[in-house]
């Protein structure tokens, strides 16, 4: 059987972080890397076909969310009052500003893709391999990273093994990989059950955050799918998940590296070079991925 | 600032920086150590290719291996997996090898780096 495949990436500006310009260079690299089309979901389709006038043929799809009153129903996750978090942003380790935090449309992942197979990413992440090629010639049919690697080493990484201290298996929504079947069409639907209750869920599986993370969403689904219990509904990315904090700074990137500055232990304001090659990274800074892709344009 | 504590702590960043560009070695070895074959994922380890090897001697065409996700798949032609195991095995550490030594000749952070 031949699938469609693609990659879908959601990208909602705040006043700050222009999370398009990230999507526009991530869509260039996946069709380069991985040869695969890039679908872009946002609610600026304007304000990206001004800021790249070829943004249609980088895109295979601009799906534009806009959305009035008549088309929606009180208890969807598209609601009328959508719910806009403020979350603070850090821009390594002396500069700190809260933003809006657009991240409620993930769990719609499924109803939006107009692909087969779908490699869902956060247009933070910086692509240096084609490893998740891998993804489409496997099996399984959902796949999501488990294991992570901090490159700073030092920091306290526990939330991102556990949504709480004594809480379940954390799940990076970062990076997933789904194929459209019955099995996570029921996934979807309950991550959407799970965000329109958010503040029930959270209070049962303990989470102390105040903003409404699709980590923990995807996390709780993913151990209710399980029978409440660890199992396999969810196997695996292929290899780890490797990412920088917003503490840290992306200095540079060159064509297939990049360059850090990673926050140095018990030194605040200080920082460590590191250079990294060859291995797609998540980068959270994204006040310093944003000024090294202006640095870089957008022709490599 | 005493020069004495000023040669030490930029001795002091070059070791730091130093040991993290060895550990960016160190992930992208075990990244380059994983070979996917018929939609399973395995991490090729010295073990590995003993076992398979062992197995070839022992006049095994097929098997069956648990990949890394604990899924049990049939290896239907073992001496071509022991030729690509092999090859991943000896890339990987090459690159390795290859990007370490590059590490001892360079004296300075910016080099470390190249900056």
């Amino acid at each position: 059987m031949t699938y469609n495949s693609g990659v879908l990436l959601f990208a909602r500006n705040n006043s700050k972080i222009d999370y398009l310009k990230q999507a526009y260079y991530l869509a260039k690299q996946v069709k380069k890397i991985l040869n695969l089309p890039t679908t872009v979901v946002t609610d600026s389709k304007d304000y990206l076909l001004r800021s790249f006038p070829d943004a249609e043929y980088v895109f295979d799809k601009i799906i534009s969310i806009v959305w009035t009153n008549e088309q929606l129903t009180d208890n969807t996750v598209l609601g009328k009052k959508e719910n806009h978090y403020y979350k603070s942003y850090n821009d390594g380790t002396i500069s700190t500003v809260k933003l809006e935090f657009k991240n409620n449309l993930r769990s719609t992942a499924f109803d939006i893709s107009p692909y087969d197979e779908t490699l869902l990413l956060d247009t933070d992440i910086l692509l240096l391999d084609d490893n998740f090629k891998n993804c489409f010639s496997q099996k399984h049919d959902f796949l999501i990273y488990d294991k992570s690697y901090d490159l700073a080493n030092f920091r306290d990484y526990s939330e991102f093994q556990y949504v709480s201290d004594a809480g379940i298996k954390f799940y990076w929504a970062t990076v997933i990989f789904f194929r459209k079947t019955k099995k996570n069409k029921i996934f979807f639907d309950l991550l959407q059950h799970i965000q329109e209750n958010w503040n029930h869920y959270k209070s049962i599986f303990q989470i102390n955050q105040s903003y409404f993370r699709n980590d923990h969403a995807f996390s709780i689904a993913i151990h209710i799918m399980n029978g409440y219990n660890e199992g396999n509904f969810a196997y695996p990315m292929p290899g780890k998940l490797y990412y920088t904090t917003d503490k840290d700074i992306c200095w540079e990137i060159r064509k297939n590296k990049v360059i850090f500055l990673l926050e140095k232990e018990r030194h605040k304001g200080e920082y460590i070079l590191m250079s990294w090659q060859g291995i797609t990274v998540h980068i959270m800074n994204k006040f310093s991925l944003n000024r090294c892709l202006d640095r870089i344009g957008f022709n490599d | 600032m005493d020069e004495r504590l000023e040669k030490a702590l930029d001795f002091s960043n070059y070791m730091v920086t130093m040991y993290n560009q060895k550990r960016s070695f160190k992930e992208k070895f075990y990244q380059d150590l994983i070979y996917y074959y018929n939609g399973a994922q395995f991490t090729v380890t010295k073990d590995l290719i003993s076992f398979c090897n062992v197995m070839n001697i022992n006049n095994q065409d097929e098997m069956v291996l648990v990949d890394d996700n604990d899924v049990p798949v049939i290896i239907d032609d073992l001496q071509e997996f022991i030729k690509n195991i092999t090859n991943i095995y000896f890339t990987a550490s090459n690159n390795y090898i290859y990007n370490y030594n590059k590490l001892k000749n360079n004296r300075s952070v910016e080099k470390l780096v190249d900056l």
